[in-house]
């Protein structure tokens, strides 16, 4: 096993790592979440289960097949994924702007980033039920609650990537004839675009945290209400495939947007 | 008759926040004549690559007299462009890009663009090259596409700040040869800044020896060497002489 470590990593300096290889690296990472699987499982044959305190794969598994087949699965991500696009566009947009004039005007980024900073690092969720009071129990509550949580990634990350601008580039473009807007489109914008893309990576788990948090605290329906209901219920097995199914998406969204990243900004494979 | 270059009592001051104010330029005096290769050697922050970005129109001079053509510059303008001592090249755009980035901010159409741009692709020798990104070329490769880029635009004067400081010596070397190829096919006033002697009076018709901050004019020489110019010259006696001259005015300026 340690030639095997070893000679990975010499030649994933040189060309790109071997078919067969690449491949035996990601069977290594599957087989740690199999013998999770395995071990959760199995812990049983010597400790006696309860389906009212815990459950175990092979019944979460039919339980998810059974949620996927009548359609209820769907559906509830479905209810939930509306507030969750109208709540994170609304971050993307509004966090997005406040970051470019917070980083380009340096007093105005002076004057919110104490308040910002407030905000970010305390644990936000403690103002869903607040929200829930203003906003009511449907979209517009949930939507609210994950756009607080989801819009500073979005800040902080873009007031970073336009004080990274370079001096240097905003200067070629000015004396070559550049107005203030080409240098926004020119160079600011590409220069942010991945920094906003390494913010949208925090904020997607933040997101999907308010997504819970407010049907939690008030719903009549959608993923997070299912959790809580099923737990409520006991249906343990139903409670745990409804956690799984928000598993997958944030590694889907996560991933997803890591693949982005190097198919939209090929410039950036070399540093 | 002024000259097509004139500076007079140029005054420059760096006013800093948190920091005393540093005077970069006091009553520098200059003049070019039009299609002349002029060099500026000086002391490291005597103000000379200050001077550049005044004539580029990127600082304002505090006060005195900066004429190109006779006319005072007021900012900067499409007679003019830069080469940078860091290249400068926008690392999301290819090499074909970056070079037509001046023509696309004067608002030229794409294939005209295209044709001017793949013409000085040729010219700097990076033909093949034309969608390599930034990060994918060497030092030497990049300020090709920087002096491409700068000649885009066709201006009237080439302003090259240390362009190759950050070059090898020998791609410096090579570089250099490649530079006067170029002048001579685009006959252009170039002002050039530099630390090095040699490549001063191997590349120019004057060499300018500026004075340690604030920086005036100490010196002009004339360089009597013929066009064009070979490295064989580097080692002749006129050579090493003017590199002498040069250096005895420079030396008392350098303070380490």
């Amino acid at each position: 096993m340690a030639d095997v470590t070893v000679q990975t990593a010499t030649e994933s300096a040189a060309p790109p790592i071997p078919f067969s290889e690449r491949y035996f690296n990601v069977l290594l990472g599957l087989l740690s979440v199999v013998l999770f699987l395995v071990a959760w499982q199995a812990v049983f044959l010597f400790v006696p289960f309860n389906q009212l305190f815990i459950s175990k794969p092979s019944l979460i598994a039919a339980a998810f097949y059974d949620m996927v087949m009548s359609g209820e699965l769907l559906r509830e991500l479905a209810v939930s994924a509306v507030p969750f696009v109208y709540g994170f566009s609304a971050a993307v947009v509004v966090g997005v702007t406040l970051g470019i004039v917070m980083g380009w005007r340096v007093r105005v980024g002076y004057a919110l980033d104490p308040i910002m900073t407030v905000f970010y690092a305390s644990p936000l969720v403690a103002l869903a039920p607040l929200v829930i009071v203003f906003f009511g129990v449907g979209v517009s509550g949930k939507a609210t609650i994950i756009f607080l949580l989801s819009v500073f990634p979005f800040i902080f990350n873009t007031q970073a990537g336009v004080r990274a601008v370079d001096r240097l580039l905003v200067n070629v473009v000015r004396s070559l004839g550049g107005t203030e807007k080409d240098l926004y489109l020119k160079v600011v914008v590409p220069s942010v675009l991945p920094y906003i893309v390494a913010g949208a990576r925090i904020a997607i788990g933040r997101g999907l945290i308010g997504v819970l948090v407010a049907e939690f605290f008030a719903a009549s329906e959608g993923i997070g209400y299912a959790i809580a209901r099923y737990g409520d219920l006991f249906a343990l097995d139903k409670m745990f495939a409804c956690i799984f199914a928000i598993m997958i998406i944030a590694v889907i969204m996560t991933e997803g947007i890591r693949w982005a990243e190097r198919a939209a900004f090929p410039w950036r494979v070399g540093r | 008759m002024a000259a097509y270059i004139q500076g007079r009592n140029v005054n420059l001051t760096f006013r800093p926040p948190n920091r005393g104010p540093v005077r970069a330029l006091h009553n520098f005096d200059i003049d070019v004549e039009e299609g002349e290769f002029l060099s500026i050697v000086g002391p490291s922050g005597c103000g000379k690559s200050t001077f550049l970005n005044a004539l580029l129109g990127l600082l304002h001079i505090d006060s005195g007299d900066l004429r190109l053509s006779g006319k005072a510059i007021s900012g900067p303008g499409t007679d003019r462009a830069m080469v940078f001592q860091e290249f400068g090249l926008l690392p999301w755009r290819t090499v074909q890009h970056n070079v037509e980035l001046g023509l696309e901010l004067k608002g030229m159409l794409a294939d005209q663009r295209r044709k001017i741009s793949s013409g000085l692709i040729d010219m700097v020798g990076l033909t093949g090259f034309e969608s390599h990104y930034p990060h994918e070329l060497s030092g030497g490769m990049k300020q090709r596409v920087g002096l491409a880029r700068a000649l885009a635009t066709d201006p009237d004067v080439l302003l090259m700040d240390e362009p190759f400081a950050a070059l090898d010596a020998q791609t410096r070397d090579i570089m250099q040869a490649e530079l006067l190829r170029i002048w001579q096919e685009a006959r252009k006033t170039v002002l050039f800044v530099t630390h090095q002697i040699e490549e001063a009076i191997y590349l120019s018709d004057r060499v300018m020896v500026m004075t340690k901050r604030p920086g005036r004019a100490k010196k002009l020489f004339t360089i009597p060497l013929p066009r064009p110019r070979d490295y064989e010259m580097r080692v002749t006696p006129e050579f090493n002489e003017l590199k002498l001259k040069i250096w005895n005015e420079l030396k008392d300026e350098i303070t380490v």
